[in-house]
Order: C-alpha cells, then sequence, then structure tokens
C-alpha cells in the first residue's frame, strides 16, 4: 500500500502528485512510530516496574540485590562462555561447509539450505535429545560439561547463522576470486585468509552475532539439560521476585546489545557497505530479544 | 621516465617460453569439452583461442592454468610437464572475464598480492607495483579499491596484477568482454603493446573475430572441442580451410556453381569467380557450393543486370549492400563509400567476381 502511494507520487502525472508523496512519507513514519512504539512501550514499562518500591517510592534495591547475588554472575559467565563456544563451532562448521559447497557442489545449494532450516521444523526437544544420544559415546568431558549445550546451541542457530553466512557468500563472486588467487600462488590457506574472509566480514559477523544471541536467550533446552545459564536463572527469579526478575531482564538486554554496538562500530567503519546491513541485523535481534525475555 | 620503466620491466622479465598442449581431453558426463586437442605455442607468441560459446576455448585456457582438471592430455609449460602441478604453483598470469580484483585490497595492494604470496619483501613489492602501475598508467589510482575504479581500469589492474609475479605465461579470458565498445578497442591495443614489449607467451581467449583478428600473432579457431583451424590472422580470413571458419571469421555468401575450369567456377546468376585450385582440385563440371566475401564481389550497373538493391547499410569506410535478384537469390556486397554511392534503389544491377571466392567446396 504505501509502495503503491511512492509509486504514484515520483511519476508526478497525478495532479496531486506531491501531496501524494508527502501522504506515502507520512504514511511510512507513522508505523515506524507505531511499530516503535510497540517495542518501546513495554520497555519503558518493565524499567518502571523494576524501580517500584513499596508504596510507589522509586528504589534500586532490585539490582543492588541482583548483583550482590552470586549466582547472577555465574550464570552470566556461563551463558557467556556457552555463547562464545557456540560462536566458534558454528564458524569452524560453516565457513569450510558454505566455501566448498559454493565452489565445488553450488548444485546442492538448495538443499543444504533446507537442511539448516531443519531445527526451525524439528521440535528443539527432539533436537535435544538427538545430539545427546548422537554423543552418548563421548567422553564424559562434553556430555556432562555445557560443552553439550554448545553443541546443541549449533544446530538450534544453524537456520539463522547459515542463511546470513551463506548470503553473504552469495555476494561476492567466490569462485573468481579463488581463481584469481590461485593462479597469483597462494594456497588455501593463505586464500582464506587474505581473500575469502576479509570479504565476507559482514556475513561472518552477523553469523556470529545471530548464534551468540540466541544463546543468550535460549530457556527451554538449557533447562531441558538441568544447566542453570542465565535465562534459566532469569526464570528462577521471576519465581520468587517479580521486579528482580523484570531488572534482570533489562539487564541481559543491555548485556546482548551493547557488545553487539560495539562489534558494530568497530566492523561498521571498516567497511561502510556492510554498515547498514549488520545494524539493521542487530536491531532485529535486539527486539527479538526483548520480546522473547520480558 | 618512460624509458628507465622500460629497461627495468624488461630486464625483471624472463624471455617468452615455449608451451605445448598435447591431447587435452576432458568430458562433462558425456559431453566433450576437449577432444584431444593440441597447440604449440612458440616463445613470445599470442594465441588467439577463437569460437562461439561452448566450444572448449575456456576449458583449454583454465586447462592451461591448472584451475581445470584434465580426463587425459600433457601440458608443458617450456620443458617442464606441469599438468598435475596446482594453479598456484604454475607462475602463471592471468586475467578474467568478470571483475575478479580483490574488492578489499586496493589496486597497489591488488597489484601486490601475488608478490605477498611469495613473500617478497615489502620495499622490493612497493618498487614493483609502482613500475607496473606506471605500465598500465594507472599510478594515480594506486590507493583506490576496485569499486571505485571503472571498468576497464578494473581490467588493467587486474594484468598488472597478473604480470607482476613475472609468469612464464600471461592468459586472458575474454577480458574485454564486459567493456564498453570504445574502451574495449583501446584496451586491446594496449595488451598487444605491453605484450611485446614484454615478450611475453600469452594464450586470448575470445568469441569476438575482430578482437582476434587485431591482436593474435595466430589464431586457433575452436568448434566443439577441437581446433578447427590454427594459422595467422590473415589465412584465417583469406584461407579458411572450413566452412565453420569462413562462417564465424568474417562474413560469407554461400553461392550455389559449377566448376568450369582448373581455376574458375562458374556461378549462378553472377558468372565466373576464380578459386586457388591447390588444396581441392575438382574436375571440370562438378557441382559446388562456393563461399565469397562480401568485399570480393563487383557490381556493375548494366541494362541486362538482373540484381536489385534491397538496402543499404553505412558502416563507415564501406557500405554494405544487400542485394536479390528475380529468382530469390540473396546476395550481400561490400564497397567502398565512394563506390556505393553510384548504386541507387532502381539501378539495374550485374555481379562479377573481383578476388578469388573464398572456399570451394563440394555440394
Amino acid at each position: 500500500m504505501v509502495a503503491v502511494t511512492t509509486n504514484v507520487g515520483r511519476d508526478g502525472k497525478e495532479p496531486g502528485a506531491a501531496n501524494v508523496l508527502k501522504l506515502g512519507k507520512a504514511f511510512r513514519y507513522g508505523i515506524l512510530g507505531l511499530v516503535g512504539i510497540f517495542f518501546i512501550i513495554p520497555i519503558l514499562a518493565s524499567a518502571r516496574f523494576s524501580f517500584l518500591g513499596n508504596n510507589n517510592t522509586i528504589t534500586i534495591s532490585a539490582y543492588t540485590q541482583l548483583f550482590s547475588t552470586p549466582q547472577f554472575w555465574s550464570t552470566l559467565f556461563l551463558s557467556v562462555k556457552i555463547g562464545l563456544g557456540t560462536v566458534l563451532l558454528t564458524l569452524a562448521l560453516l565457513i569450510p561447509t558454505v566455501v566448498w559447497i559454493h565452489l565445488r557442489v553450488p548444485k546442492l545449494k538448495r538443499v543444504f539450505e533446507s537442511i539448516s532450516l531443519l531445527p526451525l521444523v524439528i521440535p528443539s526437544v527432539v533436537v535435544t535429545l538427538g545430539v545427546i544420544t548422537s554423543f552418548k559415546s563421548l567422553p564424559n568431558i562434553i556430555m556432562g560439561t555445557p560443552v553439550i549445550l554448545a553443541l546443541e546451541y549449533v544446530i538450534l542457530a544453524l537456520p539463522y547463522s547459515y542463511r546470513t553466512f551463506d548470503s553473504a557468500v552469495q555476494a561476492i563472486d567466490l569462485k573468481t576470486l579463488v581463481d584469481a588467487g590461485q593462479s597469483l600462488g597462494a594456497g588455501w590457506i593463505k586464500l582464506l585468509r587474505f581473500v575469502v574472509l576479509p570479504n565476507l566480514r559482514s556475513g561472518l559477523l552477523g553469523a556470529a552475532i545471530l548464534a551468540f544471541a540466541f544463546c543468550l536467550g535460549e530457556f527451554a533446552v538449557a533447562s531441558l539439560l538441568s544447566f542453570t545459564t542465565f535465562p534459566v536463572f532469569l526464570v528462577q527469579v521471576g519465581q520468587v521476585a517479580a521486579s528482580q526478575a523484570v531488572a534482570l531482564s533489562l539487564i541481559a538486554l543491555l548485556f546482548t546489545w551493547m557488545p553487539l554496538a560495539v562489534i558494530i562500530i568497530i566492523f561498521g567503519q571498516r567497511n561502510a557497505s556492510s554498515k547498514k546491513k549488520t545494524v539493521s541485523l542487530a536491531t532485529t535481534i535486539e527486539q527479538e530479544e526483548t520480546t522473547g525475555i520480558a | 621516465m618512460t624509458q628507465a620503466t622500460n629497461t627495468d620491466s624488461n630486464s625483471n622479465i624472463r624471455n617468452g617460453v615455449k608451451v605445448d598442449l598435447i591431447g587435452l581431453s576432458r568430458y562433462y558426463k558425456d559431453v566433450a569439452a576437449l577432444k584431444s586437442m593440441n597447440l604449440s605455442a612458440s616463445p613470445g607468441e599470442l594465441i588467439v583461442l577463437l569460437g562461439p560459446s561452448g566450444c572448449g576455448k575456456t576449458t583449454a585456457l583454465r586447462a592451461l592454468a591448472g584451475l581445470e582438471v584434465l580426463d587425459g592430455g600433457t601440458v608443458m609449460i617450456g620443458s617442464k610437464d606441469v599438468t598435475r602441478l596446482p594453479a598456484s604453483r604454475r607462475n602463471i598470469g592471468m586475467v578474467f572475464q568478470s571483475y575478479s580484483l580483490f574488492p578489499n585490497m586496493t589496486a597497489k595492494a591488488n597489484v601486490e598480492f601475488g608478490l605477498k604470496v611469495r613473500k617478497v619483501s615489502s620495499s622490493e613489492r612497493s618498487k614493483r607495483s609502482a613500475e607496473l602501475l606506471d605500465l598500465i598508467g594507472l599510478s594515480p589510482q594506486a590507493d583506490r579499491y576496485p569499486h571505485q575504479l571503472s571498468g576497464g581500469q578494473q581490467q588493467r589492474v587486474a594484468l598488472a596484477r597478473a604480470l607482476a609475479i613475472k609468469p612464464e605465461v600471461l592468459l586472458l579470458d575474454e577480458p574485454l568482454s564486459a567493456l564498453d565498445a570504445k574502451v574495449r578497442a583501446q584496451l586491446r591495443d594496449e595488451i598487444r603493446r605491453i605484450q611485446l614489449e614484454l615478450g611475453i607467451t600469452t594464450f586470448f581467449v575470445t568469441h569476438d573475430q575482430e578482437e582476434a583478428l587485431a591482436l593474435a600473432d595466430r589464431i586457433a579457431v575452436m568448434r566443439a572441442g577441437e581446433i578447427e583451424q590454427i594459422d595467422t590472422p590473415l589465412s584465417v580470413y583469406s584461407q579458411p580451410t572450413t566452412e565453420f571458419v569462413a562462417e564465424f571469421v568474417g562474413k560469407v555468401n554461400r553461392l550455389s556453381g559449377v566448376i568450369v575450369s582448373q581455376d574458375k567456377v562458374n556461378v549462378e546468376s553472377i558468372g565466373s569467380i576464380s578459386y586457388d585450385s591447390k588444396n581441392t582440385p575438382f574436375q571440370t563440371g562438378t557441382n559446388v557450393q562456393v563461399l565469397v566475401r562480401p568485399e570480393a564481389l563487383g557490381i556493375m550497373i548494366s541494362d541486362t543486370g538482373q540484381w536489385r538493391l534491397v538496402s543499404k547499410s553505412f558502416l563507415g569506410a564501406s557500405v554494405k549492400l544487400n542485394l536479390t535478384n528475380p529468382t530469390g537469390q540473396k546476395v550481400v556486397v561490400e564497397l567502398t563509400t565512394g563506390e556505393a554511392t553510384l548504386i541507387e534503389q532502381d539501378s539495374q544491377l550485374s555481379l562479377f567476381g573481383k578476388s578469388d571466392a573464398l572456399l570451394v567446396q563440394r555440394a
């Protein structure tokens, strides 16, 4: 509807073209404003609630209590650790796989894309049990530790990370770049380091951010495997102290958002063209996180 | 300045080497991309592989670069058998059809890439890249990124990058096809100048016959994975050995005729045309097919003339005339612009053979 109005305006043939154009613009900003309000009101309401003490006084006791809870720090640390592990495993899996698919078996692109979407279709409980059964024979160093959770998350976050990285590879002429690099004498390691990865930076960043954000918000699988990660702690707190739980979710929001912002600023400046992509991506994640936790 | 650069590059680049492709075969499932192709290039020679798409010319070039796996055959560079050597160890410079510059590097860094990979010191690299950017006339653009360069500039940088490693062989895979006509002609001449200056053995793939004729020492016309004819541009154009070559390189009229003497053929509605009978002797009275270039026919205005002008197209120095006669035959004749002004829409015209028929073969 918006698009139609704008097109008519651009043609400039209609008598009231300028007015229509203005109307279209107003309409777009109106929608944007509504969506913004839709997202910002719950956050503001949560913030207000978290600062509310007895008899409508304002207090930061919810926060101070949280920060002094040892579990707050230990679960946060655990989730970050699992997140980083998931990111590393995801990249280690994605980079060689996607590069290989694009160079050697481009016909199978669709097949791999569909496979990567399976975790969305299969209930996460099934995936969880599947992973546990598959890795049963592995030593306890994996089974009994959060490493198993990272393995779960690599698979569960695949629909997001795979697509992001795959579309970044699609955007460059990987085959020609690799051919050119090889003809100039570069072996595979140098090709990856100097040619392939630097040109896929936005895709790598996107995949990493999505995988990391996924880990910081995932509750069901962690709870099922009885690991007290940050989101699990959040739910536990919520059952006993409502205002602390809300404070916690705001902190979670901040903790996810801040590193993302830092990464985007650092990488965004180096590559202006990829900046837009990553920023919009981060906004989406932020919104997902908000709705997920609150 | 230019003087100094020239001597520098000459001392840096080794003289061209001999290249032999022996019995190259490549099959995609049942389709042959290369059918036991043989080709030898002498040191410093520029060979153009010319043919329609799918004729195997790019496959041959990529096989020479080591980017294509062969099902059979041997690739020799100099006296070395490189068939089993990966692309990264063949010391070949290659320029690609699509823009292949590394988008994350400046023009200078692109040119230096091959040297960096070879662990050449950074001062040496800078010296070499400055030299090459000067050679292609892009020194002021050294610090620009590929997306800040025009298509023609990008292909020049790609050429400099390929030459930076002092390759033994230079391969160009339709490097000009993405450029507009004027830049294409300019860069074509520049590639030839640099190639001659460095004396590097070069293979150039194209489907553009004009490009091939302008550039090559020898043209290898390819068809369905085989070389149909390999010869100098002049010979390929004026003495094609097969119908395919005659039609692919330049335009031809296809006419039917009867052999009347050892070196003359009588063509319907045109008359006697001479032909070179050395390679294809026919007995008098044989029915033949005659291929004649548009510029090998002449036009006379005469009252008994059967031919009429259908249309004219102005090509600059020459004019292309489409003629027809009452029996429905069609012929294309190319005249100089001066000659063509005399021919008018309602003129009665007769045709004659000005020079030898291109090819005569059994009908």
